[in-house]
């Protein structure tokens, strides 16, 4: 086992953590799929609205890669596909018969995974909608089965604050977790399994190849790549989650599509924070009845997820909904104020002494201003991009130096916007100079 | 609270859209934020976002300006009072030093506001928190007796020719207040050096003035006769350290207690919004060029060798200029390491110019400005050297 510890990067300190215990919820009335939310895709429809579909009926393909499918998670009657800007499909939605019906998958007994070959087992997976749980470094969109990864990593957490814990998703689910990584080392590409070095996961812990130490998002396989990588061949890994492992296992052992996913809810709006066991797209307002409009729900993680509102549904890669104040009221001498309760980076309020954690908002806190290189950004990044200068780089269309400081190693963790004192866009700058990036490599 | 969000958003139509003050959109917007931290939703990820912002951030350095500023009016009343043959009592100092540095702060801010707005209209910006500190930054260093128009001057050059043309707060190269000053400095060298600028005298005592004359520490040294060290010369002037510490003397208004710079400097390394590398390494880089001078002063008859180095220190406004001028971070170099060998430089060049060319009695101002057009290529070598080290990714 290899201990790799992270020096930079910055815990929030933030209430309304989720507690370990799950709740089961009854079974939705209504499941979606949300193309919008999976990255580089160009989705495909193969259904049309009053068409009935089972779990596990393909509802779109990747126009790129055709064999890439995505697959109902509900069986029942679409009911509506809605379109966002520019005809972006944004979301499909079924309503679920009383009696669900599945479609079958082949199913491999234990013994037989050995003789599994490589080209099989990316088929199978991709006719089974879950090859799409496996994503890609350095750009996170689905793994291109053409690639040639040094390395596939499971994350246990990825540290992202108040995700699904693995304590809990993973709890008497030990042995499908052992069958699923029997499955992807069919892959023939090393698999490393890293895990927070503070959760003892007793029932794994063999199989654990990386214990990481640091604050968030020390946790990210970005981050374990770039602390661990030894040459630029390195660079391209496959990566899922503990519980996308699960996710796989459960299909090739069952033959069924799996929907089932637990799913952390937390933050100071949220009644109780705890842990759901529920289906893939399932209703917002299923998980958070209380959701109002002065409320902020972020799903997939409170700094790199994205705000969905309470009729919306749960995407295919989100395990985690975070709710919090809208932070829109104005505050009378905001930036007099000594700000025991506001949480900060720096050390600038009186709430450095405060040891509970804070309340948080969707608010800005300030108005963006010009770049003052106070270099906090710089400071708070775990990957060492320097973001006060490579945006500089950006404006100025130096793309070889941009790269050169290091943009494809962004992890997209936030913290620089976080940190920044004059709230300027530092992620969503980086995160679409990649994403250009990577458009123009195809 | 209520009553302020109200007054604003009934006003607010004059400045918006075709209203008839809409040029002065910045000043409005400038002014409502001032009073109401506005509630802004985050757009884009993350959703949270720390409380600080470049109020508060500058707030900070204005906190730590209080120190000097306080003890700058005191002390130029004072000096004004005991050669003007007025009373010392503390009443009458402190009304004297206000009547003389409140016309300059005033001037400072309203030409600098004047300034900043008239730019933030054109360009469409929103008016930048840097000014509330340059405003104030700018009249401490001045010497008590500059007239006010010289002032408005210096400032006007600082703020449009040190930043505005560079486009503004964060792309300037240097300091504005320092770069106003020196432009008085050398617009005006007799005004800003001369012996009788450092006290301001009220109309009539002139003569007694003459008598007691205000040399500046600095310029003691050149009266300095022969046979004699700098250091006697230095205390037959009554500049002992202790002195030449607490900054009870004729100056600028600002810079000649190292003790109140030294309170700032222990403000901002506290709350961390100046960087304690640039200060350290200014002190160190004085210190040791001191001390090496004073090695080597056996063979030369440059007086100024021979000053022990921690009246460097404490002399001609350097503890002033390393805590607040030299750690401005929009002129200072961004990357951690080099900030120690930018403050060093600052501190081997003030007293090299000092000693080695006494016609700039206050090195420290050139030594910044100088510094100032390094940084980019200080922080460009060490990005050079972290990227060489960075596996590459592309
Ligand atoms: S550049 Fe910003 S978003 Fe990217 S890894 Fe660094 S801190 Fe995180
Ligand atoms: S945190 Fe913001 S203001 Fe500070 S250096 Fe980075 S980009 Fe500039």
């Amino acid at each position: 086992m290899i201990s790799v510890t992270v020096t930079k990067g910055y815990d929030l300190p933030i209430s309304g953590r989720p507690s370990p215990e799950v709740k089961t919820l009854k079974k939705p009335l209504r499941v979606a799929s949300l193309p919008e939310r999976i990255p580089f895709i160009k989705p495909r429809l193969q259904v049309e609205v009053h068409d009935h579909v089972k779990i596990g009926s393909v509802l779109y393909e990747d126009k790129q890669n055709t064999d890439l499918k995505f697959l109902s998670p509900g069986s029942g009657t679409v009911t509506a596909i809605n379109f966002g800007e520019r005809r972006v499909l944004r979301e499909i939605v079924i309503e679920l018969d009383r009696e669900e019906q599945v479609v079958d998958f082949p199913k491999i007994a234990d013994s037989d995974i050995r003789s599994l070959e490589r080209e099989s087992l990316i088929r199978m997976l991709m006719q089974g909608g879950v090859w799409t749980l496996i994503r890609e470094l350095p750009f996170r969109n689905i793994a291109d089965p053409k690639s040639s990864p040094s390395s596939i990593w499971v994350v246990m957490d990825s540290g992202e604050p108040f995700q699904a814990s693995p304590e809990v998703y993973l709890r008497g689910r030990e042995a499908l977790f052992s069958f699923g990584l029997k499955i992807i080392k069919r892959l023939g590409i090393p698999v490393n399994v890293s895990a927070p070095d503070h959760l003892r996961l007793l029932g794994i812990s063999e199989m654990i190849t990386h214990r990481v130490r640091g604050p968030y998002p020390a946790h990210d396989p970005g981050v374990v790549l770039y602390q661990t990588k030894k040459s630029a061949s390195e660079n391209v890994c496959w990566y899922l989650t503990g519980q996308d492992l699960l996710a796989i296992a459960s299909l090739v052992k069952n033959g069924k599509y799996p929907v089932e996913r637990i799913v952390a809810a937390g933050g100071s709006r949220v009644k109780t924070g705890c842990h759901f066991q529920t289906r893939t797209g399932a209703p917002i307002r299923d998980m958070i009845p209380e959701l109002a409009d002065d409320t902020t729900c972020v799903a997939g993680g409170l700094l790199t997820g994205y705000v969905v509102d309470a009729d919306s549904f749960l995407g295919l890669h989100e395990t985690s909904l975070f709710c919090m104040d809208k932070g829109d009221q104005a505050q009378l001498f905001g930036f007099l104020r000594p700000g025991l309760a506001k949480h900060s980076y720096s050390r600038t309020f009186l709430s450095v002494f405060r040891k509970q954690p804070f309340d948080m908002d969707s608010g800005m806190h300030g108005e963006e201003r010009a770049c003052v290189n106070c270099g906090s950004c710089t400071r708070v990044c775990p990957v060492d991009i320097l973001p006060q200068f490579t945006i500089k780089c950006l404006a100025a269309d130096a793309i070889e130096e941009v790269l050169a400081h290091g943009l494809l190693d962004c992890v997209e963790c936030g913290l620089c916007s976080y940190v920044c004192p004059s709230k300027i866009e530092l992620r969503e700058i980086l995160r679409k100079a990649k994403h250009d990036y990577y458009m123009e490599q195809k | 609270m209520k009553i302020i969000h109200k007054l604003f958003d009934s006003q607010r139509k004059h400045f918006e859209g075709k209203g008839k003050l809409r040029m002065l959109k910045p000043l409005f917007e400038a002014t409502e934020t001032f009073f109401l931290l506005p509630g802004i939703v985050a757009r884009s990820g993350p959703y949270v976002r720390d409380s600080l912002d470049l109020k508060r951030f500058m707030s900070f350095v204005i906190l730590a300006l209080m120190p000097p500023f306080f003890f700058g009016i005191y002390n130029a009343g004072y000096q004004s009072c005991l050669v003007s043959g007025l009373p010392v009592d503390f009443l009458t100092v402190v009304i004297r030093g206000l009547w003389i540095v409140m016309p300059l702060v005033v001037i400072s801010y309203g030409v600098g506001f004047f300034w900043e707005i008239l730019f933030a209209s054109i360009r469409k910006h929103p008016i930048s928190e840097g000014l509330l500190v340059t405003g104030l930054l700018f009249p401490l260093t001045l010497p008590p007796a500059v007239p006010l128009w010289q002032a408005a001057l210096g400032i006007s050059f600082g703020v449009v020719i040190g930043k505005e043309v560079f486009g503004g707060t964060g792309r300037n190269i240097f300091n504005p207040a320092l770069t106003g000053r020196a432009f008085l400095f050398f617009a005006y060298p007799t005004k800003m050096s001369g012996d009788a600028v450092w006290v301001s005298i009220s109309g009539t005592a002139q003569q007694v003035a003459d008598a007691v004359t205000g040399a500046t520490p600095l310029a003691v040294t050149v009266l300095t006769e022969s046979g004699e060290t700098v250091l006697t010369a230095l205390e037959k002037a009554g500049y002992t350290f202790s002195r030449l510490f607490w900054g009870n003397y004729p100056g600028s208004i600002g810079d000649t207690s190292a003790f109140c710079s030294l309170v700032g400097a222990v403000i901002l390394i506290l709350v961390g919004v100046a960087s304690y590398r640039i200060i350290l390494g200014g002190v160190l880089g004085l210190l040791s060029t001191g001390w090496l001078l004073n090695y080597l002063s056996a063979s030369s008859t440059n007086v100024w060798m021979v000053l022990p180095p921690l009246h460097h220190l404490v002399m001609g406004g350097f503890a002033f200029g390393i805590v607040y001028m030299a750690t401005d971070p929009v002129s200072a170099p961004g990357m951690e390491h080099v900030k120690w060998l930018y403050g060093f430089l600052i501190g081997v060049l003030t007293v090299l110019i000092r000693v080695f060319n006494p016609a700039f009695p206050e090195g420290v101002m050139m030594a910044i400005l100088f510094m100032n057009l390094f940084s980019p290529l200080l922080d460009h070598i060490e990005i050079g050297w972290r990227l060489k080290k960075r596996i590459s990714n592309v």
